[in-house]
């Protein structure tokens, strides 16, 4: 990097000063973002081919007289390989590292890494040990009759591919197109390298990383939040975000009273209005569905502020599920979902007592109907399961810990269930001397309360696993003491952070993270830098500044992740401008209707395992994809039918459930369309909203035929074709 | 290889286009895989010129199959209904004997069971619903099923001398291993999907639609290696609309659009996400080319979930013929039997949709001449505990493990109980709960009434497949812990 002139140097250093000035105004500090981008790892080869420079890793194999003299091996070895051009983080090692093959039928095979140490050849280059075996056991191991292709992974970058002899050399597989020998000779002229960070001021200036960071961080970029981005760069964003006012002034939460269970009731239901009237209707509507919910949560991702607590509340709606498919009343939904963004940013044992106690989940997982003598295990189950610490014993890095004979170690059994059941009888409604308490309705607003009466107060033996807080609970106790103890019985099992970093991550960046990103996420849940364990607001800029997430491209093969319906659509609504039917104010929110055909029914998960499971397999592969879960013959076609719907159409306003409608403003991108008839600068524009700057030119190629058949004359119709393509491609379909 | 491979390409995408071509190659291996498996093998199994159909009805959340069949006699020999209003009377979760529809058991010497009234003629009902087939003989019952990795008694439950299966009374768990087949080990694929790998090609070779469909989403059942299922929404979409991508029309540009689109799916897929992206689209499209025509049933179905799923599995039979397939495999779903509360009317209006989708759907394949070729059978979570849980207006009841399952078709040996022998001599089991209950899981205090089952999931849905075609020799790779249990064949299909 050239030193900047002096000169400009200082004036920006003025204008950066005055602008952290006003941000620590209302508290909030300016932050220096590096450069995102890691190094592309290049693994070296022979001098003269793209043969992976490779020996045995085992004392005693090969020849030391002439290192490198292998070229083949046989399936079990233990086999080094060559790494430069990469610069690790303390702690980083072999976990950050995944290695493929890929034979002649173009299999894909995974094998461990083991090992990962600076080498002795030169400075700079890491030997990187790996067991010629594939891991995954989707196929079944790799015929040892020739070359495969390798392919080293890193913070989702792919390095080149070289060849490695699997029980001999030879055979049918190819090189990957253009590709050169990477020898050992020349490893210091692979070396890249970060630019250094520099004082200069310029905001943040990768674009690319821009519009990623957005995607993973908010509800779909646009322009607005991309400027404020590369003038204030990402920390600072992030700062600023987690003291942002939650919702939106503009939007606040539907402020919706308790019904009565029957919607009928002629005074606290809907039963004071005629039958088939609009104000029966509307009544029941607004009370008895998560209609007016729905509207809030779409219209606060379209236009909110606050939009990482939005996704964030969002995520930890998709862990913590509760559904209106049991929950009546959207007053119900509505003090459950202030739970989740109160705590997004806060502590999550605070989030697992109030959850806990939030009526809607007693009733949607029972919870509130245990008594001593007919005790009801499902919550105390699905806590454990589907909230904190999961089935399997994980190390920390969230990778399954294994037994002596290589298997799993249940996290808990049946008894353990029957215990935390125990533990959590006795609870009900607070239909009495609560804030919202009311003569004939059922409490769903205030947390619920014990009735000690109904508590099983014999002994209990919890979870159990080393230093365990709490493994063994009294008799005796008041059951608001034991649900503390309890709750701490699983706060601090060591698996709640790995468990939970993961799904985070999952939700946010990418599918299948490395064990190295959920390690490092974990270990700050484990501790924030402060002795605080569980700090939400750590973990989420944890996940989002991590260099596994951050850069302006990735080319790992699998990273990524299908868009969820929901970001699908408002990502979509979000690039181009979406505002109501004729174009005059905001949208009204009503857009379930978008995502309910791809599979999402916002609050209404049909089970208490989310739209999809986290460990969802695509099928015909070893893949890991939660979102892939709805993604059948049906639904692929439905996210073409969305795009038409968007695209070409609009959802008309003017009627009872749909005041405003909503539609996309393709002014701007209509005016680009007219200003080039060769159709690129359109594609420049969709490259950028929609793709983050990675538009092949294949892809390029293939879409620019389809904008040129639309007369240049109509040029609305050349943005809408190009808009309908990129929005339904493959491409654009995977968040990467 | 190389030679056998492309012509294995060559006959297996004959009917897809170009552009379903690209990334089924990108699924190369797959595609390998299995025409490896073809080449290996001298004489592909054989499907005949006969069309079959098997239809998975999936109970979603844990049906309680001790209230849908119940001991009607007063033998004292063998649990009668006495035993079982001794444990569900109080609570207020026992069904009335006399409302009870009778069935024979000639299993157990002649005995009367009865199926819970919902089965039978209900108020608003469009048909019989399926009692009255028990007596045609074209409805049986496998009784006391669940999921095992191998044989288990009581004591050897409690004593953990056998394995058991991996997180018992959990939903999702018993959900995957009733749809893997596999209790011993999480699996990715699901049985149904396992038959399809090995059975299409051979059988549906010029099919155009997957072997596979789903009416209800994608499904860890329908999930095979290497195949993928074709899912669709229920009857109230045409089968010309399910698939089919709006706003297309003639014109140069609107043609234009659309081969673009089909274009993009064939490019970038070094990414594995998006190539597994564009081949469900792929798959989507084709299948859609082959939906645009087709004839609608002629039995009325109830206008419910259920009946809607079976409807559009029917008008998918009845055009079997255009669709070049002659072994298919159907899954449909009814949720909402997780009865932790609530259970009488909930259940009863469950199992009331369940009858009359049935019945119609059977029905149907009588008026289409296929009744003896399809075959449709249950599967669900687990059974519920004999104990109730809670009592009065809201008794349910929690998550437990052996229970019973329907079988429904012209080729089933109907009206009668299948399964193994459970320790009272019968394939029914004993109800009772704790220590002196043989059948229950626990003594003691802790002990609900959980059936340790007597006949496996893999049992029953190997003597499914086997009826399917499925070769003898590929039972294992399909359920592989078949071996360890008695027999795999409980004869309950002729």
């Amino acid at each position: 990097m050239k030193r900047p002139a002096s000169g400009r140097s200082s004036s920006v250093s003025i204008a950066a000063a005055v602008i952290i000035g006003l941000l620590a105004s209302i508290n909030i500090i300016g932050q220096v973002d590096p450069n995102p981008n890691s190094p592309v790892p290049v693994l070296l080869s022979q001098e003269g081919s793209t043969r992976a420079l490779a020996e045995y890793s085992d004392e005693g194999k090969g020849s030391k007289n002439s290192p490198f003299a292998e070229t083949a091996f046989p399936l079990n070895a233990k086999v080094d390989l060559y790494v430069t051009n990469i610069e690790l983080m303390e702690g980083e090692g072999a976990n950050a590292f995944r290695v493929y093959l890929e034979d002649t039928q173009k299999r894909q095979y995974r094998v461990p890494v083991l090992d990962l140490q600076p080498s002795e050849h030169q400075k700079g280059v890491y030997r990187v040990t790996i067991l010629l075996r594939d891991e995954l056991g989707f196929w079944e191991q790799p015929a040892a009759d020739g070359d495969v292709l390798v392919r080293l992974t890193w913070r989702g970058l792919s390095s080149n591919r070289v060849r490695l002899g699997l029980g001999k050399t030879g055979g049918d597989i190819k090189d990957d197109p253009g590709s050169q020998p990477t020898p050992l000779s020349r490893a210091a002229s692979f070396m890249t390298g970060t630019e250094p960070p520099t004082s200069e001021y310029v905001g943040y200036r990768w674009s690319g990383d821009r519009m990623r960071f957005l995607q993973q961080a908010t509800f779909g970029a646009n322009r607005s939040l991309d400027d404020r981005i590369r003038r204030i760069g990402l920390r600072t964003y992030l700062a600023e975000q987690f003291e942002a006012p939650y919702p939106s002034l503009s939007n606040l939460y539907p402020n919706i009273p308790l019904k009565h269970i029957d919607s009928n009731n002629s005074t606290l239901g809907c039963g004071m209005f005629t039958d088939g009237t609009a104000e029966r209707r509307i009544c029941f509507r607004d009370h008895y569905t998560q209609y007016p919910l729905q509207n809030w949560f779409f219209k606060e991702a379209l236009y909110g502020e606050p939009q990482l607590r939005h996704r964030v509340a969002w995520a930890l709606g998709q862990i913590w599920v509760v559904s209106g498919v049991d929950t009546q009343q959207s007053s119900w939904m509505i003090a459950y979902h202030k739970i989740l963004s109160q705590h997004a940013f806060g502590n999550y044992r605070d989030l697992m007592r109030d959850m806990t106690l939030n009526p809607a989940m007693g009733n949607y997982l029972d919870m509130v109907r245990s008594t001593k003598n007919n005790p009801n295990e499902n919550y105390p189950r699905e806590i454990l399961q589907l909230f904190s610490v999961g089935l399997f014993m994980l190390n920390q890095d969230g990778t399954l810990m294994l037994d002596g004979n290589n298997q799993p170690i249940p996290t808990y059994d049946q008894s353990t269930v029957d215990n935390f059941t125990k533990v959590m009888t006795g609870w009900t409604f607070c239909n009495v001397g609560c804030p919202n308490s009311a003569p004939s309705i059922v409490n769903y607003k205030d947390p619920m309360i014990l009735n000690q009466n109904n508590h099983d107060i014999t002994a209990k033996t919890l979870l159990a696993y080393p230093n365990a807080v709490n493994q063994n609970i009294p008799a005796g106790l008041n059951g608001n003491t034991e649900l503390e103890l309890a709750l701490d019985n699983i706060f601090y099992h060591p698996n709640v952070g790995p468990f939970v970093s993961k799904l985070l991550i999952q939700h946010m960046v990418t599918s299948d993270p490395t064990p190295a990103y959920v390690g490092r996420v974990a270990a700050v849940f484990n501790n924030n830098g402060f002795g605080v364990r569980g700090d939400l607001k750590a973990v989420v800029k944890a996940i989002l500044l991590d260099p596994e997430a951050r850069g302006d491209v990735k080319t790992d093969p699998n990273f990524g992740k299908l868009r969820e319906p929901v970001q699908l659509v408002t990502n979509v609504l979000k690039a181009f401008d979406a505002k109501s039917a004729n174009l005059t104010q905001q949208s009204d929110g009503v857009i379930n209707g978008l995502t309910n055909p791809l599979g999402q029914n916002v609050f209404y998960s049909p089970t208490v395992f989310n739209y999809f499971p986290p460990d969802y397999t695509i099928p015909g592969t070893a893949l890991i994809g939660p979102e892939f879960g709805i993604m059948t013959t049906g639904t692929a076609i439905g996210r073409l039918n969305f795009a038409n719907t968007m695209v070409y159409n609009r959802i008309n306003g003017g009627t009872e459930n749909v005041p405003q409608g909503t539609s996309l403003d393709l002014t701007e991108i209509e005016a680009i369309a007219a200003a080039d008839p060769t159709g690129n600068l359109l594609l420049d524009e969709l490259n950028k909203r929609l793709l983050h700057y990675t538009m092949s030119p294949q892809m390029r190629a293939t879409i620019l035929p389809a904008v040129t058949a639309v007369a240049s004359s109509n040029p609305r119709a050349r943005a809408q074709a190009a808009i309908y393509l990129v929005a339904t491609s493959s491409q654009f379909q995977v968040q990467r | 290889m190389k030679e056998s491979r492309r012509e294995f390409l060559k006959k297996s995408t004959c009917a897809l286009s170009m552009t379903a071509l690209a990334t089924q190659m990108h699924h190369m291996g797959m595609m390998s895989a299995l025409a490896q498996k073809m080449d290996e093998k001298e004489q592909p199994a054989q499907g005949g010129d006969s069309y079959k159909a098997i239809v998975l009805l999936y109970m979603s959340g844990g049906n309680d199959g001790n209230n849908m069949v119940i001991p009607v006699h007063n033998d004292a020999s063998v649990s009668n209904y006495a035993a079982y209003a001794a444990t569900r009377q109080t609570q207020g979760l026992a069904i009335p004997q006399a409302s009870l529809l009778p069935i024979s058991v000639p299993r157990i010497g002649g005995l009367t069971y009865g199926l819970h009234p919902a089965l039978g003629p209900v108020t608003g009902g469009i048909n019989n619903g399926i009692h009255e087939l028990w007596a045609q003989q074209k409805l049986a019952m496998v009784t006391n099923v669940g999921t095992l990795v191998a044989p288990m008694t009581k004591a050897q439950y409690q004593n953990n001398s056998v394995p058991k299966p991996y997180q018992l009374f959990s939903h999702s768990d018993q959900v995957a291993q009733s749809q893997t087949s596999v209790s011993s080990t999480q699996a990715f694929t699901g049985w149904g999907g396992r038959i399809a790998d090995r059975m299409n090609q051979p059988n549906n070779p010029n099919g155009l639609i997957p072997m596979i469909t789903s009416i209800a989403g994608a499904q860890l059942f329908t999930a095979g290696q290497t195949t993928l299922p074709m899912a669709i929404a229920d009857a109230n979409t045409s089968l010309a609309n399910v698939l089919n991508p709006a706003g297309f029309n003639t014109t140069a540009a609107s043609v234009a659009r659309r081969n673009a689109m089909n274009q993009l799916r064939t490019i970038d897929l070094d990414n594995n996400y998006l190539a597994a992206a564009s081949h469900v689209t792929d798959l989507a499209m084709e299948a859609n080319n082959a939906l645009q025509t087709f004839q609608e049933v002629t039995v009325p179905f109830p206008n419910t979930g259920i009946g809607r799923q079976l409807r559009q599995i029917a008008r998918l039979i009845k055009k079997r013929t255009d669709l070049n397939v002659n072994r298919q495999v159907f899954y449909c779903q009814i949720g909402g039997f997780d009865t932790h509360n609530n259970q009488l009317n909930n259940h009863t209006t469950l199992l009331s949709q369940f009858s009359q989708a049935a019945r119609a759907f059977y029905d149907e394949m009588v008026v289409q001449g296929v009744s003896n070729d399809v075959t449709l059978f249950t599967l669900s979570d687990f059974n519920r505990t004999m104990n109730p849980a809670g009592s009065g207006a809201t008794v349910g009841s929690d998550h437990a493990w052996g229970n019973h399952m329907f079988v429904l078709g012209g080729s089933v040996a109907g009206g009668d109980f299948f399964g193994m022998n459970t320790t009272n001599g019968t394939p029914f089991p004993t109800l009772v709960i704790g220590t002196a209950g043989p059948d229950d899981t626990n003594s003691g205090s802790g002990a609900r009434g959980r059936w340790i089952p007597t006949t496996s999931v893999e049992q029953y849905c190997a003597t499914i497949a086997r009826w399917f075609g499925l070769p003898e020799n590929e039972l294992g790779s399909v359920f592989p812990n078949i071996g360890t249990f008695p027999q795999n064949n409980l004869g309950f299909m002729i």
